[in-house]
């Protein structure tokens, strides 16, 4: 079972989409990252997930709470959202700024 | 998907709605004409829901606003969207804080008509529209400010690239 998921990972790795922002102007925009990211932490490798895009475990929690919360309805789901949500925005702006700051966009 | 799937069944309960409210109406001169207008607006939506129920969540016939949960969830997705120029996330979060807005304004006309909930999610998807479309602006910002800056001054504009690499 592990190895037709592995290569499925590899395959899409290599079909990735490429972002218009940086194949015009060279730079990173605040949404790279996302896509390796994403894959990194569906191979179990947390740790780089994090490096590619701290943004990544917040938006997806959102994303996976967002459904449970529309079947469930939880009493505290709409707050909980908003929160983290408003979360998730605060850590995409200060990694970008980080980014600007330490010459990582490459 | 699941605001696909959301729609066609929330939708039905506005168009029942939108008829049930003029009908109110009528009902108004039975009650003893000249009382404050808060307990004719109330008690018709318990008379007439009940049979209506059917579409409804709530226990007392109460429906879900109709865009609540498409302004949740375009408000969610608009930040994922950001990618391409932030225009997408644009549209997204534009379209999610109308929505949730205007559910908004048609919870407050009419509380007992619609679920707590929905308005909270109405209310949540609002502000996650409105976080999304300030991201989205900036970065349109952003990006206009150094298309312009290219075009007024290739050369200076080079070496900043070069500095911010």
């Amino acid at each position: 079972m592990a190895q037709p998921q592995h290569s499925f990972i590899d395959w899409l790795g290599n079909h990735l989409f490429s972002c218009p922002f940086k194949a015009h102007f060279g730079i990173d925009c605040p949404g790279c990252g996302l896509q390796r990211s994403v894959l990194a932490l569906f191979s179990g490798d947390i740790i780089s997930s994090f490096k590619f895009y701290p943004a990544t475990i917040p938006l997806l929690f959102v994303v996976l709470f967002t459904i449970v919360h529309l079947k469930v309805d939880f009493k505290f789901g709409a707050q909980l959202i908003k929160i983290v949500f408003a979360g998730v925005a605060v850590i995409i702006l200060i990694n970008y700024i980080y980014k600007i700051y330490t010459h990582q966009l490459i | 998907m699941s605001e696909e799937q959301g729609n066609p069944e929330e939708n039905k309960p506005i168009d029942l709605s939108k008829n049930q409210n003029p009908e109110p109406a009528p009902f108004q001169p039975i009650d003893q004409g000249p009382v404050t207008p808060p307990p004719f607006q109330q008690p018709p939506p318990f008379q007439q829901q009940p049979p209506f129920g059917q579409f409804g969540a709530g226990g007392f016939g109460q429906q879900n606003l109709p865009n609540a949960t498409a302004s949740l969830v375009l408000g969610i997705l608009a930040i994922p969207a950001c990618c391409f120029y932030g225009v997408f996330g644009l549209i997204f979060g534009v379209i999610a804080w109308i929505l949730g807005a205007g559910d908004m304004k048609k919870y407050q006309l009419n509380p007992s008509l619609y679920t707590e909930s929905s308005y909270k999610n109405a209310k949540a998807g609002k502000i996650c529209g409105m976080i999304a479309t300030i991201l989205s602006l900036l970065f349109i910002v952003v990006v206009v400010l150094i298309v312009a800056g290219a075009i007024a001054n290739p050369q200076l504009f080079d070496e900043f690239i070069k500095g911010v690499k």
